[in-house]
């Protein structure tokens, strides 16, 4: 039997950071927040998209390896057209 | 006198407004909460942000506060959140020049944000290399990191900034972490790592960050840690000690607030902190300032990204402490998300 609204409760975080048994993880906000690195799927790494899944009271998590790779990607091309064309040698401000 | 060190308290905990002064170099570690900042005018006038801690919100209150006019650069240490939130107001707000960064892109909203704004502006991305930057009259010497780096280590890939105004010197090294301070240590003469007048704390003291050996090179008159509440027990109880075996008197943000240098042309500075009274290694409390812990889900066993996912699992209202509940979803605050 199909659940209604089982897209609703499918969310991503990033993983911004780790600090010792901690993430920082960004929310789909914008916002951060720490989460304890073993609640996380193992392996997780900085940088890691991480798409989670909320039906009732069941957790799925998982790496999702496609949008980090998509996301790191994006921002990378993005960067390097930034970085494209700056002043060589010393620079007067 | 060759250094005129004085720590001026100012009591009450307020910060009152004070533009650079003509004629002399200010560095404002900024009191972001945890994370870095640190606002460099030169005695002509031009500034520069490097890193803008995590809340877009709170430097846009600083930057007013300290009647910043405009920045001619803008540097994001590494692309962390808590050194790059606040590099998004100041770039929207004051366009500025260039934009120094270590490369690497974040996977992160924000950084996505960042990127997206300095496109907007017209700013010029500049990749970070050996080369001199000189704002006004005070020389940057860019440090990028040095060859080796992991790719995939945004702190271990963090870009530093030497600042010499006359005879003064400071260094900041962002949340580089051991194995990029030993790629420096190999590629830089240690007359060029130190001595150093004020040194930014590396990675709002963690534990591995700073380091024995890099201190050793750094030798540090003066440590301003940036750091704010937080969860990971920053500054470190090992860093403390490493500054303290360095003899170097050490700031922190979370109990001075905004710390200020103010170098005249020759060399001699001042420091001076926005609140409390400093702290020395003779005099600094032993642990850090209590800090309101955030509440740090279990696991984040529920995670809602909207009232209508909440609607849907039948368990509107949430209230704080049940599964599920996050400040987002409450937006008046009462403890009582998705009404």
């Amino acid at each position: 039997m199909a659940r209604p609204h089982e897209e609703l409760g499918i969310c991503y975080v990033v993983v911004d950071g780790i600090e010792g048994t901690l993430a920082r993880v960004e929310l789909p906000d914008g916002t951060t927040e720490d989460w304890r690195l073993a609640g996380l799927p193992r392996g997780v790494k900085e940088g890691d998209v991480v798409r989670i899944d909320v039906q009732g009271g069941d957790v799925e998590m998982e790496i999702d390896h496609e949008q980090t790779d998509r996301r790191h990607a994006l921002g990378q091309r993005q960067l390097d057209a930034l970085n494209a064309g700056g002043p060589d040698g010393e620079i007067d401000l | 006198m060759r250094r005129l060190l004085v720590l001026a308290a100012l009591l009450g905990g307020s910060v009152v407004a004070q533009p650079a002064l003509p004629g002399v170099l200010t560095i404002r570690f900024l009191d972001v909460g945890q994370g870095d900042a640190v606002l460099i005018t030169a005695p002509e006038g031009q500034s520069l942000l490097y890193d803008g801690g995590r809340s877009e919100k709170r430097m846009t209150e600083l930057l007013r506060q300290f009647g910043v006019k405009s920045l001619a650069l803008v540097a994001a240490s590494h692309g962390d959140a808590d050194h790059i939130t606040g590099l998004i107001p100041a770039v929207q707000l004051f366009k500025p020049k260039l934009f120094l960064n270590n490369g690497l892109a974040a996977t992160t909203q924000t950084f996505g944000k960042l990127t997206a704004s300095v496109q907007a502006a017209g700013t010029q991305g500049l990749l970070a290399s050996d080369r001199v930057i000189n704002l006004g009259s005070v020389k940057i010497t860019v440090l990028p990191p040095p060859p080796g780096m992991p790719r995939g280590d945004q702190n271990a890939n963090s870009v530093g900034l030497l600042v010499q105004y006359g005879s003064f010197r400071a260094l900041m090294t962002g949340d580089s972490e051991t194995v990029e301070t030993a790629g420096w240590l190999k590629k830089y003469p240690a007359n060029v790592l130190g001595p150093v007048d004020v040194y930014k704390s590396i990675h709002h003291g963690a534990k591995n960050g700073d380091n024995a050996a890099w201190l050793r090179a750094v030798r540090p008159s003066n440590v301003v840690i940036g750091v704010g509440p937080n969860n990971y027990g920053h500054p470190t109880s090992e860093a403390l000690a490493l500054y303290k075996s360095a003899g170097a008197a050490i700031y922190r943000t979370d109990l001075n607030g905004t710390v200020t240098v103010t170098v005249q042309p020759g060399g001699n500075y001042t420091l001076s902190a926005a609140k409390g009274t400093g702290t020395t290694p003779q005099t600094r409390p032993a642990s850090p300032a209590p800090a309101a812990p955030r509440t740090i889900p279990a696991l984040p066993s529920v995670v809602y990204p909207n009232c209508a996912a909440v609607r849907a699992a039948g368990k509107a209202p949430l209230l704080a402490g049940q599964p599920g509940y996050s400040r987002k979803l409450d937006r008046d605050g009462d403890g009582r998300a998705c009404e």
